[in-house]
C-alpha cells in the first residue's frame, strides 16, 4: 500500500525532467518561429537546472540526455533527424560540459543545505532534551494562556504529563495565586518582556507548592508577542525553612528580651543586696560589739560568748554577701581583653599575699610564665583564689611548697597550674569543688565562704576556658585553667 | 535652729546616725555633727532656706554623704553641691553601704573628695569614721567661708 504510493512519488522527478526539457524545446522552437535563434542551449540548461535542483542527479542525468537528443533531432543539422555531422560535436560537448557543471554546483548547494537541515534539526533535539534534563519545570503558553509546551521538570513537579498539560490553560490547571493582580504582571511582561516573583501554585494531586517563577516573552520577527517561558523553581522547602528561620529569630529576640529583663533583675538585686542587706548587718555586728563593751561586767561567761557568737556571725555574714557580690559582679561586668602578663600578675598577687605569709615558710617556684589574652582583673582575682586557697590548705605543713606554673594543654591552648602540698582532697569530691557555698572542710579547720573557686571558674569560663583540679588526700593538690593566647 | 556644726551628716538610718555619733565620740567630735536626714534637707541647710533661714550662712568644714536617701538622693544632693558657686568647694565625702562600681564612678564623676565603704565590722566602722573625722575637721584646713575651728 505504501509502496504503491510512494511508487509515483519516485517516478515523479523523471516526469519533471522529461516536462522541463519538452517545455524548454517548445519555448527553443516557438521563439526561433518568433525570430530569436541559438535560444536552444541555454533554454535546455535552465530546465537541466531546474530538474536537477528539484529532482535530483538520476533526473538531471535524464534531462541531460533528453536535452542532447532534442538538440540533435530540433536544431543541429541535419534538422529533425538524429544524424549528427562531425562539425558539431564541439555543440554538443559545450552543453554537456555545462550541464555537468550545473550538476555539480547544485548538487553540492543540495549537499550542503541538507547537512544545514540535518544540524538544525539535531540542535533542536538537543535542546528539547536539554529542556528535559533540567530539574526546574519549563512549559510555554501561547498569549491566550494555552500550554504549548511542557518539560519533564514540569511533570516531575506539577505531577501532569506534557500531554495531559499541553492544550490546557495554565493558570487554570495550575490554580495559580498570584501576588499582584494578573493584569500588572501581564503589563510589566509586555513591557520589559520579562517578570519574576513567588508564586503559590497547585500539584495534579491537590496538594500546594511554591515556586520562584520566571516569565519571558517570546516575539516573532516583526516584535509581535507570540508566547510566554515559564520556568519554575521548586522553593516550597527554601520557603517553609526562611519561614522556620523567621520564627526561630522571633522567638531568640524574645529569649534575649527575657534574658535581659532577668539580667536587670539580677543586677537591680545585687544592687538592693550591696546597699539593703549589708546595713542591718552592720547594725548587727555593732550594737553586739557595744553590748559586748558596755556589759561585759555585768553579763556571765554563758552570754559573753553568746555576744561573741553574734559578732563572729555577723562578721561571716559580711563576708559571705562581699564575696557573693564580687562573684556576681563577673557575671556582669564587661571583660576588657588586653594582652596580660601572667608573670606579672602572679608576683603582684604573691606580694599581695606576704601579710598572712610572713610568719610562715613558704617555697614559692614560680615557672616562666607567658602572656596571655585576657581581662587583667578578673584573671588576678582568679590567680589570688588559687594562691590563696594554695596559702590557706598548706596551713599544717612546717614547709608548704607553692608552684605556679605552665603547660600546653592537649588541644594546644596555654594551662596555667598552681600546685601545692598541702591537705589535698579526695578525687570522689572534685565535682564539688567548683560549686558555690561548696566546701570539703570544716569550717573549723579552714576559713571561707566557698565562692573563691567558684569565681575562678566563672572567671575561666567568661574567658572560654576551663578549670579542673587534681589532688588526694594529704597529698597536695593541683588546680589548672586554660586561657587564651595573646 | 542656730547649732554650728564643723561637720554636716546626710544619714536617714538612726542606727547609723547612732553608731557615726559614737564613733565620732571617741575624738570629741560629736559635737561638731550637725545630722540632717535626707537629701532636701541637706540641701535646705546648705542654702539656709526653709527650716534653717535663720542659721549663720557659713558651709560646713566637711559634708559626710549617704548615697541611698528618701526624696532627693546622695548623687543629687553632691551634684547641686557641685553646680553651686557658693557651695562647691564644700569637701563632700561619700559614706555608703554600697560597694557597687557604678556608684563609685558616678561619684568621683561628679567631683567627691573620698568615697568610703562603711565596714561591716564594727572596730574597722569605728576607725574609718574617727579617721574621716579628724582629718576633715582637725588636720584639713576648710576652703574659706567654712565654720571655724572652735576655742
Amino acid at each position: 500500500m505504501n509502496r504503491a504510493a510512494s511508487l509515483p512519488r519516485t517516478l515523479l522527478p523523471y516526469g519533471l525532467a522529461l516536462l522541463s526539457v519538452a517545455a524548454a524545446t517548445g519555448l527553443a522552437l516557438a521563439s526561433e518561429l518568433a525570430g530569436f535563434d541559438k535560444l536552444d542551449v541555454p533554454l535546455l540548461l535552465l530546465a537541466v537546472a531546474a530538474t536537477i535542483w528539484y529532482g535530483g542527479r538520476g533526473p538531471g542525468l535524464v534531462a541531460i540526455v533528453a536535452g542532447i537528443l532534442c538538440i540533435d533531432y530540433f536544431f543541429t543539422r541535419p534538422r529533425f533527424t538524429f544524424y549528427i555531422y562531425w562539425a558539431d560535436i564541439g555543440y554538443f560537448a559545450v552543453f554537456v560540459a555545462f550541464a555537468l557543471l550545473i550538476a555539480y554546483f547544485t548538487g553540492q548547494r543540495r549537499r550542503v543545505e541538507h547537512e544545514l537541515r540535518r544540524t538544525r534539526d539535531e540542535l533542536d533535539a538537543r535542546h528539547a532534551n536539554l529542556l528535559d534534563v533540567t530539574h526546574d519545570a519549563v512549559f510555554v503558553r501561547d498569549l491566550d494562556n494555552v500550554i504549548t509546551y511542557w518539560n519533564r521538570g514540569a511533570e516531575e513537579i506539577l505531577g501532569w504529563t506534557a500531554a495531559q498539560a499541553v492544550g490546557k490553560r495554565a493558570h487554570d490547571l495550575l490554580r495559580t495565586s498570584f501576588p499582584r493582580p494578573l493584569e500588572e504582571i501581564r503589563a510589566e511582561l509586555l513591557r520589559t518582556g520579562r517578570w519574576d516573583g513567588e508564586l503559590v501554585k497547585t500539584r495534579m494531586d491537590g496538594t500546594q507548592l511554591v515556586v520562584a517563577s520566571r516569565w519571558s516573552l517570546q516575539r516573532d520577527a516583526a516584535g509581535r508577542p507570540l508566547a510566554i517561558l515559564e520556568t519554575h523553581n521548586d522553593i516550597t522547602e527554601r520557603k517553609a525553612r526562611e519561614d522556620d528561620i523567621r520564627r526561630l529569630n522571633v522567638q531568640l529576640e524574645q529569649r534575649s528580651l527575657e534574658l535581659e529583663a532577668s539580667n536587670k533583675e539580677l543586677e537591680a538585686f545585687a544592687y538592693s543586696v550591696s546597699h539593703d542587706l549589708r546595713a542591718p548587718l552592720r547594725h548587727v555586728s555593732a550594737y553586739a560589739e557595744l553590748l559586748q563593751k558596755a556589759a561585759s561586767s555585768v553579763l556571765d561567761e554563758r552570754s559573753r560568748r553568746f555576744v561573741a557568737n553574734i559578732v563572729d556571725s555577723a562578721r561571716k555574714m559580711g563576708a559571705l554577701i562581699d564575696d557573693l557580690l564580687a562573684f556576681s559582679r563577673i557575671g556582669r561586668a564587661e571583660t576588657r581583653m588586653t594582652r596580660v602578663s601572667l608573670a606579672e600578675l602572679a608576683s603582684e598577687v604573691v606580694r599581695e599575699m606576704e601579710r598572712e605569709t610572713d610568719a610562715r615558710d613558704i617555697a614559692w617556684t614560680m615557672g616562666p610564665l607567658p602572656d596571655v589574652h585576657g581581662d587583667r582583673s578578673m584573671l588576678k582575682l582568679a590567680l589570688a583564689n588559687l594562691v590563696a586557697n594554695a596559702v590557706k590548705f598548706t596551713r599544717p605543713r612546717p614547709r608548704a611548697e607553692i608552684e605556679i606554673g605552665h603547660t600546653t594543654g592537649a588541644n594546644g591552648e596555654l594551662v596555667v597550674f598552681v600546685r601545692d602540698n598541702g591537705v589535698g582532697f579526695d578525687m570522689k569530691y572534685v565535682n564539688k569543688l567548683f560549686g558555690v557555698f561548696q566546701r570539703l572542710h570544716t569550717v573549723e579547720a579552714f576559713e571561707g565562704t566557698g565562692i573563691g573557686l567558684a569565681t575562678v571558674q566563672r572567671i575561666v569560663a567568661r574567658h572560654g576556658g576551663r578549670v579542673w583540679a587534681e589532688g588526694a588526700v594529704d597529698q597536695g593538690a593541683t588546680f589548672y585553667f586554660s586561657v587564651p593566647k595573646p | 535652729m542656730d547649732v554650728l556644726g564643723r561637720i554636716l551628716l546626710v544619714e536617714d538610718d538612726p542606727k547609723d546616725v547612732d553608731l557615726t555619733l559614737a564613733a565620732l565620740g571617741e575624738y570629741n567630735l560629736a559635737n561638731e555633727v550637725f545630722v540632717v536626714h535626707d537629701g532636701a534637707e541637706a540641701l535646705d541647710y546648705l542654702h539656709a532656706r526653709g527650716n534653717y533661714r535663720s542659721r549663720a550662712k557659713e558651709n560646713p568644714a566637711v559634708l559626710l554623704l549617704d548615697l541611698k536617701l528618701p526624696k532627693v538622693d546622695g548623687l543629687e544632693v553632691l551634684r547641686t553641691i557641685r553646680s553651686e558657686e557658693r557651695l562647691k568647694l564644700i569637701p563632700v565625702v561619700v559614706l555608703t553601704s554600697s560597694r557597687e562600681e557604678r556608684d563609685m564612678v558616678a561619684s568621683y564623676k561628679l567631683g567627691v573628695n573620698a568615697y568610703v565603704v562603711k565596714p561591716v565590722d564594727f572596730h574597722e566602722f569605728v576607725n574609718a569614721i574617727k579617721e574621716l573625722g579628724v582629718f576633715w575637721a582637725v588636720i584639713n584646713e576648710p576652703p574659706p567661708g567654712s565654720v571655724g575651728k572652735r576655742g
